[in-house]
C-alpha cells in the first residue's frame, strides 16, 4: 500500500467515525461510538502496518518522543489544575455553586447535560487539548529535524 | 557535529532515496542528516560509513564547541 492510500483510509475512518458518534447519539447507543472508535483505532494500525514505503525510522521516533514528552509535562499540570478546581467544588461546603443539581431546561428547548454527560465533555474538551497540544510540538520538533526541509533534488 | 555524507552520496552518485533505501530509512533522513538538522545514532553512523567503505571519522566530523571566555 502507498503512503499516500494509507493517509486517505485515514482520513475515510476519522470520517465515519465522526459519522457514527452522531449516529449513536441519534438512536441512543451508548455503546455503539466507543466500540467504533477502538475498532477505528485498530483498522488504522492495521492499515499502517501495510504501508510498503518506509514512513518510521529514528529520526521520526525522536520527533514524537520529544513531542510526547513535553505534551505529557504540560497536559498533566492543566489536568490537575483542572481536576483541583474539580474537586474543591465536589467537595465544598453546600451552598458552594456546582453542577449537583440538575439546571432548569434552557429556552430555546436543548437538553440539559447530565452530570456525567458533564464529565465526559470536560474530559473530552482536555484531551482535544493534548491532541492539540501534541500537534503544536509535533510541528515544532518535526521543523526542528528538518521534515519539511526540501534541497535540489 | 559535520559530516559529509552529500560528498560521498555524489561520489557513489546516488540519489538521497538510493541512500535512504539502502540504509532503511526516510528521504528525509538523510536531507535532515546532510543539511545538520539531525545527528544521526551511533548506529546508523555506522551504517552510512559502512555503506561508503569508509570509516566513520572521515564521514562524520566532530568540532570541539568554542569556549567564550
Amino acid at each position: 500500500m502507498k503512503r499516500n492510500t494509507f493517509y486517505i483510509i485515514l482520513g475515510l475512518v476519522i470520517l465515519l467515525e465522526v459519522g457514527i458518534f452522531w449516529w449513536a447519539v441519534e438512536i441512543k447507543n451508548a455503546l455503539l461510538a466507543p466500540a467504533a472508535f477502538i475498532l477505528g483505532v485498530a483498522a488504522i494500525y492495521l492499515a499502517r502496518g501495510m504501508v510498503e514505503e518506509i514512513i518510521d525510522d529514528e529520526r521520526t521516533r525522536l520527533i514524537t518522543q520529544q513531542a510526547s514528552l513535553r505534551t505529557f509535562q504540560v497536559f498533566w499540570v492543566v489536568f490537575f489544575a483542572v481536576n483541583l478546581g474539580m474537586a474543591v467544588i465536589a467537595l465544598g461546603p453546600p451552598g458552594f455553586p456546582r453542577p449537583s443539581q440538575q439546571p432548569p431546561p434552557p429556552a430555546d428547548g436543548l437538553r440539559p447535560f447530565h452530570l456525567v454527560g458533564l464529565y465526559a465533555i470536560i474530559q473530552l474538551v482536555l484531551l482535544g487539548l493534548m491532541i492539540l497540544l501534541y500537534v503544536g510540538f509535533r510541528i515544532y520538533y518535526a521543523r526542528k529535524y528538518g521534515d519539511w526541509d526540501s534541497d535540489e533534488e | 557535529m559535520k559530516n559529509k555524507v552529500k560528498v560521498y552520496r555524489a561520489i557513489h552518485d546516488l540519489t538521497q532515496e538510493q541512500l535512504a533505501d539502502a540504509l532503511g530509512v526516510t528521504r528525509q533522513t538523510i536531507l535532515a542528516i546532510e543539511k545538520g538538522k539531525y545527528d544521526p545514532s551511533l548506529e546508523l553512523a555506522f551504517r552510512i560509513a559502512r555503506h561508503f567503505r569508509v570509516s566513520i571519522e572521515e564521514v562524520f566530523l566532530w568540532e570541539e564547541p568554542l569556549e567564550v571566555p
